[in-house]
Order: structure tokens, then sequence, then C-alpha cells
């Protein structure tokens, strides 16, 4: 049975306006999210996967701007949607948790306020009521004695309790898609193994669909159903994870896997570095890192050819030219 | 609170007490390297018709001159911790009585301006953050630049001759005789609360718009906004409190300069019987003990206001309230 | 010097800063060159007292014992004195000269004074620690904690008045804030590699001191100087209007302190000193705010 998207973003483009010129942040980007799937956006640092995620709930700050394309949500564009719209969506349908889980909670109130206010912002429920829920879900989330946490400030938590109870907020209306920006990246090794085990609980409890953002192709060995991987604003390769880890097309994603440890000797990096998006590259933007670029792949830009039952992969390598 | 709080605040009473010492010592040392003797001052204070040599005989042994100076200082320090601050002979009563009667003057002008100030800065300072970069902010920023470097008794000035002197809108005399709080001396207020409170309004509004942008551009912020909060609650609940919290302080520590720096001219412009107009009306008729005592009093009104913010910033942050 | 073009370059972006320069600079030219071209600034002519500038006319009402009467005259102002004359007659643009000079003067030694004390003081403090640190930061706190109005009418009120012991007296309290920010400063730097290197090859403290750790807090210093310079000037100004200042030079303060007596008879001579201490003070205020962002190395 085919599932059916719950979001899917189509083109989407975004800038960064600066002073020194025009950054394409997200260039081109579309992907579908199934219903109760585990979707990974995987690439370097730099590589657009926070700016793709933060577009989706229209969190771009100044000089940034989504310069084109559609998210749909349902029936609903969100890009389209009055900020009063969208706000009835944030939170609510769509949640987000953050890479630092010290810096994404406000240190002059009670955890517990911010959950509860996650709740009371969509709900129309007592605040003794919101209260009793924010301390179920910190329960759910694996945080000891909740009703003691519940008063207490984020500076108390540790790091590992303080992205738990990011994610309780975002869990707070049972939304239809949670996005999950590198949730382990600052967390200790330990930690990142029981985080990903709550996040596929949580998944099948839910019901829900997750964007799972992340550097780490370990991760998405654990945990994804689809992945996508991103380099300099664009999708290389999007497909299922056995295929692209098993057996991966785009040479940008053949190199992040050799670079992962293995038992044969030290990881190795591929040479170079993300280009300057300002002055992008022309024609593929990966071809000045390639070892298999051809003359094509400097005068002109791959579109997504499909290999086989969904898998696509932008380069000229495959596909018809 | 924690023994740690505790021991904090014991830390910074003792530092306090370090520093009043030194205050009292530093005002004991220009008051003895001064060209003129105490006696000398009053002298010049009580003009002729005194018998000269019993006045100079009496205050030489109040003040003890006739002794080493470890015994003057000794006795110095042992009757200002008394509360014995001296006899203002300009007006024939301990300076202690004539303090009493002042400051709630200085208090009232005080006040008001602070209300006045705080209440119009935040305001603006929210404003103009939220609105960063627009012609409205920068209209606030000029304003802001302006009022901090127009000289506050020359808007005195300028005040009375345009409402007071041409307009006639307000009066600018304060009547004593009145209650405190009556119609006309909250109408003879106005203009020096204006004068008083300008600059303050300049500067408040300048700090809380860098805190509110120090705090719009942090994470939780945007936290905030994924919940699906609206932006009016963004702002007053998440960015406001954390903004308040070095703005608090900054105004706490403000207090001294601004108690013995523009009230103390706004008084005198403005003839409010303040300690300002007080004090330099002393320095006028040679009131020696006056003038030092006042001189006093705002050095430990300014400890008194930074150990205030030291301890408010405590209370009101939650990250040193629990430790 | 090819850093200091590059500063210029940044300066000379920023139109409020350009602003203040250029009235500095006037108001340099005018307290040195001024004084050639105007009249006596305390010649007291009391035909001539009161009159406005060129293009108002004012009233006056003088008692005449001949005809026991008021008599009122209207009085026109002269090219003579195109700011007028005060209540004594003296020309107004003469005084204000004379008080550019008197601001310009107080501003700049008493910053100086305080600049270098506060330098001083705070490189020591933090160059040598332990002790030596302790006893100067809490004779530092001590100072702060003075009012600086209040201190100032205090030395005044002890010592008697005159310019120079005003500039003293600014100098010798202002320099809390350089020594705290010199102090900071420098320890940041005191363990960076090249210091630690001159030490390793035997440079003395002095040395140290002064071909290092001075110079790589210049850019600081010089921003809080010119940011300090109003303060100085306010401080005379005040301290001149409320009648503790030198009574034997004219400035803008002391004109004030007049002009705020004959509010009703002569605005004039309470507008123009005044105007002329705002455009200073904002002056000052805005090249040191362009300064600042000149030197900031985030400000790209």
């Amino acid at each position: 049975m085919e599932n059916s998207a719950v979001l899917s973003v189509d083109h989407l483009q975004t800038c960064f306006f600066t002073k020194k010129g025009k950054v394409m942040a997200v260039d081109d980007v579309s992907f579908d999210l199934l219903k109760g799937e585990i979707l990974c956006i995987v690439g370097e640092s730099g590589s657009g996967k926070t700016v793709t995620a933060l577009s989706i709930l229209r969190l771009i700050d100044h000089p940034g701007r989504i310069t084109g394309g559609k998210i749909m949500f349902g029936k609903k564009n969100l890009l389209e949607l009055t900020i009063r719209e969208l706000q009835d969506i944030r939170g609510n349908r769509i949640s987000m948790i953050f890479q630092d889980p010290h810096s994404s909670l406000n240190p002059v109130f009670t955890t517990g306020d911010q959950i509860s206010e996650a709740i009371t912002a969509h709900r129309s429920v007592s605040r003794k009521e919101a209260d009793a829920r924010a301390i179920e879900l910190l329960e759910l989330v694996g945080i000891p004695i909740p009703e003691e946490r519940f008063h207490e400030y984020p500076h108390q938590f540790s790091g590992g309790m303080k992205q738990r109870a990011t994610i309780a907020m975002a869990l707070a209306c049972a939304p239809d898609i949670l996005i999950a920006d590198e949730p382990t990246t600052a967390l200790d090794l330990t930690i990142q193994a029981q985080m990903l085990d709550l996040f596929s609980e949580l998944r099948k409890k839910f019901n829900m669909s997750i964007i799972y953002i992340t550097h780490d192709l370990g991760v998405v060995s654990e945990i994804a159903d689809h992945v996508a991987v991103m380099y300099a604003g664009r999708i290389m390769e999007k497909g299922c994870r056995d295929d692209i880890l098993k057996n991966p097309k785009h040479p940008y994603t053949k190199g992040l896997i050799d670079c992962l440890p293995s038992e044969k000797g030290k990881p190795a990096s591929i040479p170079g570095t993300i280009p300057n998006l300002i002055n992008p590259p022309e024609g593929c933007i990966f071809h000045p890192r390639c070892r298999f670029a051809m003359e094509i792949c400097r005068l002109r830009r791959p579109m997504p050819s499909k290999t086989n039952n969904e898998h696509y992969v932008s380069c000229f390598l495959y596909g018809d030219i | 609170m924690v023994f740690w709080v505790r021991s904090y605040i014991a830390k910074r009473l003792l530092h306090t007490a370090l520093i009043s010492w030194g205050v009292m010592t530093t005002a004991f040392i220009l008051m003895r390297i001064g060209p003129n003797s105490p006696a000398d001052k009053y002298l010049a204070g009580l003009g002729a018709g005194h018998n000269v040599t019993q006045v100079v005989a009496a205050i030489e042994s109040r003040y003890g001159v006739d002794k080493p100076l470890y015994d003057q200082y000794f006795s110095y320090i042992t009757s200002l911790l008394q509360g014995d601050w001296g006899w203002s002979f300009g007006t024939s009563m301990p300076v202690m009585e004539l303090i009493k009667t002042h400051w709630i003057y200085s208090f009232q002008l005080i006040l008001l301006s602070t209300i006045f100030a705080v209440v119009l800065g935040i305001a603006l300072g929210i404003f103009a953050a939220v609105r960063k970069n627009t012609a409205a902010d920068h209209a606030v920023a000029f304003f802001s630049f302006a009022g901090i470097s127009i000289p506050n008794f020359w808007l005195g000035i300028m005040l009375i001759l345009i409402f007071s002197v041409k307009l006639g809108w307000f009066k600018t005399y304060y009547d004593t005789s009145l209650p405190m709080f009556s119609l006309e001396n909250l109408h003879a207020l106005v203009l020096p609360v204006f004068t008083l409170g300008t600059g303050m309004v300049a500067g408040y509004s300048r700090y809380v718009r860098s805190a509110m942008l120090d705090n719009l551009g942090k994470d939780f912020v945007r936290t905030a906004r994924a919940k699906g909060l609206p932006e009016s609650i963004v702002i007053r609940k998440h960015v406001f409190r954390n903004a308040m919290l070095p703005v608090i302080t900054i105004i706490m520590l403000d207090m001294g300069s601004i108690v013995f720096g523009g009230a103390y001219i706004t008084e005198v412009i403005f003839g409010i019987p303040g300690l300002g107009w007080m004090s330099l009306k002393a320095v006028f008729a040679d009131d020696y003990a006056v003038v030092l005592a006042v001189t006093l009093i705002g050095a430990i009104i300014t400890l008194l206001f930074n150990l205030l913010a030291d301890i408010a910033y405590m209370y009101l942050d939650p990250r040193i309230r629990y430790e | 010097m090819k850093l200091a073009a590059y500063y210029w370059e940044r300066i000379k972006r920023q139109r409020p800063a350009m602003f203040g320069l250029g009235f500095i600079i006037f108001l340099i030219i005018l307290a040195t060159l001024g004084t050639y071209f105007t009249k006596s600034p305390t010649k007291v002519n009391f035909d001539e007292k009161n009159l406005p500038p060129p293009g108002y006319t004012v009233e006056h009402s003088m008692y005449s014992a001949q005809n026991e009467s008021f008599i009122t005259t209207l009085q026109e102002g002269t090219w003579e004195h195109p700011l007028g004359t005060d209540s004594m007659g003296r020309d107004m643009l003469a005084q204000l000269v004379s008080g550019a000079r008197v601001s310009l003067l107080v501003g700049l030694l008493a910053t100086g004074i305080a600049i270098i004390i506060g330098a001083v003081i705070g490189v020591t403090s933090a160059y040598f620690g332990g002790a030596m640190d302790d006893i100067l930061m809490r004779t530092t706190d001590v100072m702060m904690t003075f009012p600086f109005l209040l201190l100032l009418i205090l030395i005044m009120y002890l010592f008697g008045a005159s310019l120079t012991l005003i500039i003293l007296a600014i100098g010798l309290t202002g320099w809390t804030g350089t020594a705290r920010l010199v102090r900071s400063e420098t320890l940041s730097l005191r363990t960076r590699e090249f210091i630690m290197a001159s030490k390793a090859l035997g440079a003395g403290d002095l040395r140290i001191i002064f071909r290092h750790l001075l110079p790589n807090t210049l850019s600081s210093i010089i921003v809080l100087a010119t940011l300090s310079i109003p303060g100085a000037i306010l401080a005379e100004a005040v301290l001149s209007f409320i009648g503790l200042g030198d009574p034997t030079v004219a400035s803008w303060g002391n004109i004030l302190n007049a002009g705020q007596g004959s509010l009703e008879t002569a605005w004039w001579v309470a507008v123009e000193p005044g105007v002329m201490l705002f455009l200073t003070v904002l002056s000052f205020n805005f090249l040191g705010d362009g300064l600042r962002e000149a030197f900031d190395p985030k400000g790209e």
C-alpha cells in the first residue's frame, strides 16, 4: 500500500540577504514526508539542513527569507498562511526541537511553565489541567519524579534532561509532525542512544511523522525510513534507508559513507570544503570536489533522476542527460 | 535561601562596610588638607559680632583640632557612627535634623521622575527594538541621543522660559506650606520632573532596546515561536522578562548619580527644598558640616543602591537564586 | 599609518560622527582664532545692555526719575552685536567664544589627566595583581562611590574655585572608569602569547606595559576618552552654573547662570550658551559612538 504524504516540500528556496551578497542556503529542495515515517535529512554542517527545517515552520529570521516553492501540509500551503493561521499549526500540528537544549529553554521560567504554555497556547484548558498534562508528558519522555521536576528551572536540569523536556514541550499537543534538528549533537554519546530509542518509541505512540536532521550516518542507519542527502543547499540523493546506505549512487553520498570510521583504519574525508554560496560554482554544485566530474558537470545542473523505485539521484553519472 | 546565597550577601555587606570606611576616611582627609580649618569656615559663616576666640575655642574643642590627628580621626568616625553628624551653624540645628526635614522633597521629585522615566523609557525601548532599523527606531535613537546630550540644567531653564515665562502654563514655585501631594505642588513639579526625567528616559530606552535585541536573537525565543505562541506573548513574556534583568540592575546603579547629580541641579533651578537645594545653600552660607554630611550621604546612598542592585539581580535571576 | 587610514574610511561612512567631528573642528577654530575677531568678553557697557540679536526687538521699561513714570523703549538688535548683549552690555558672541575656549580646555585637559591616571592605575593593577590589585581596586571603588558632582562641589567648597583647580579636580576624580576598563582589557591580554613571549625574552615590566599592554588597549581608551570629554565639559558648566566656577572667566556655565536671572528681559542670554553646550556634548557623543563602531571588529 502506498503511504500518503503528510507534508510535501516542493522546490523550496530560502535565501539570506547579507551585506556581502545573496546566499542561497536552500536551493530547489523537494521531498515528501510520509505518515508515521522517520525521514532523515543528512549532510555536513552548512549544507542547509537546518534552514530547510526552519523554513517549514517559517522560523527564518532576518536577513533570511523564503523566496520560492511550496510546502503543502494537507491541503494548505504553509507559505501562504497568515501568521495567525501558522501559529495554530506551530507547536500544535507541527512541532520542532532544536540542537542545543541549553539555550532553547528560557532560563527565567520553570521548565514546567514552558511546557504548560505550549498546551494553553492551543487548547482551551485550565492552567491546572495544562500543568497536569505537562507532568504526564515529562513522565512520558522519561524524566524521573516529574511532579518535582515540573517546578524546577532549566539550569537545574542536565543536558539530556533538558532535551527530554523540550521533547515533552514539542509533544504537548500530540503533533502530526515532529521536526528534530540534530537533537543529540550537544549531548553525550551514551545519552544519544537513549534519545534515539525515545524517538522510535514516541513515533509509534503518537503515530507521528518525524523529520530528523543529522550529520551522523550512524544515526541514520538506526532510525531512518527514508533519507535525503543534502549538500550546499541542494538535495543530492534521496531514497529509502537501505538503498542510500548500502547502494549509494551519488559520489557525495559515497564519500560520506567512506568517511565513516571502519575496521580498515582511519576515516577519510572528502577533499575540499563546502563552496561559497554567494558565488556558487556553475553546473553541479559538487563538481569541484567530485572525483568523477565530467565536462557537463561544470556546465549544467543535474536534475533528479529515478534509478529504481523511490531512489532519486541528482548526478550526470546516472539517467538520461 | 541556600548557604551560598547567604555567604554571598555577607560578603557584599562586608565589602559595603569596607567602602563606607574608605569614603569616611577620604572625606576626613579632604577636610584636613583643605586650606581652611573648620573654625575658619564657621567664622566666615557666622559673620561679625561674635566673640571670635570663644567660638574658635568651642569649635576646636568640638572637632578636637587641638588633639593629635589619630585622636581626631577616631572621634570623627565614632561620632559619625553614632549618628552625630555635626551642628549646622547656618540653621542652628543638628545636621541630622536638617536632613530629616529636607530629604522627603528630594524623594518626591526622584520618585515621580523615576516613574515617568521607567514607564516611558521601557515603552520606547521595546517599541524601538521590535521595529529595529525602521524609521520609528531611528526616531527613538535620535531622541535618545539628544536626550542624553542635552544638559539637563539648560533643559530646565528652557522649559521655564517657554512654559512658564512665555506661555505661563506652569508656575514653578514649590510651596512647603501646602501638602506635598497637593495639586499646586504637583503642578509645580511637572517641569522639574520633565527636566530630570528626560535624560533618564533617553538612557533607559537605550538600555531596554539593546537588552531586548540581545534576547530577541536567543534560541529560546525561537523555541517560543515554534510552540505557536502569538508574537505579542513571545515579546511580552519571553523577551521582556529576560531583558529586564540587566535593565533593573543598571537603573539601580544609576540611582546614586541621579539623586546627587540631576536631581541636585533640578532642585536648585526650580527651588525645590530637597537635599541638593539645602546643600548648595549650605555651600554659600559656609555651613561646613552640612556640605560634608550631604557628600557622605551621597556616597552611602550610592552604596546602598549598588547593594540593592546585586540583591535584586540575585532575586530575579533563578540561575543565581537556586544554585 | 595604514591602520589609521582604514579606520578613517570606516568613520567617514558614519554621518553623525562626521557631523560631530566637523563641529568639534569648528569649535577648536572658534576657540583659538575667534578671540582675534571678537570684542572683549568682559567689556561692560550699560548703554548697550540687553540688546537682542539682530532681527529681534524687545521692550525695555525703565523708571525715569525725571518724569516719575516708566518709560518703555523698543530696542532693536544691531549687527554690532550679532548675538546680542547681556544685562551688563557685554557682547554675547565674544563671551561664547571665550566659553568655547574654557570648555575645550576643561574637556581636553581634565579628560587627559583622568585617562593617564586611569590607564596607569588600571594597567598596574592588572599587571601586578595580588595585593596591589586589591588596594588599587578598592580605592577605585571608594572613588566611584562618591557621586561625581558632590565630590566636585566639596572640593570647590574646600579649596575655592579657579579654572586650574576645576580641571585638576575633574581629572583627579574622573579616572575610575578608565582604570576599570584598562584593567579588564589588560587582564585578558596578559596571558596572550606575545606578552608571554616578551616576558620569556627577558623584557622588563615597564617595557611590557608601555610597548605591549597600553598600545593594545588604545582603541578602547580613545573611545572612552572621547565619550568622557562631554562629562568633563558638563561638570565645569554645572559648577559655573550653580556659582562655584571660576568667576574671572566667561564660561558657558557662568553665562547661563546670568541668563537664568534675566529670562524675562533677555531670553537669548540663557539660550545661546546652552545651544553651544548641547551641540558640543552631542558632537563628542556622536564622534565617540562612531569611533566605537569603527574600532569594533564585529562591525565588518
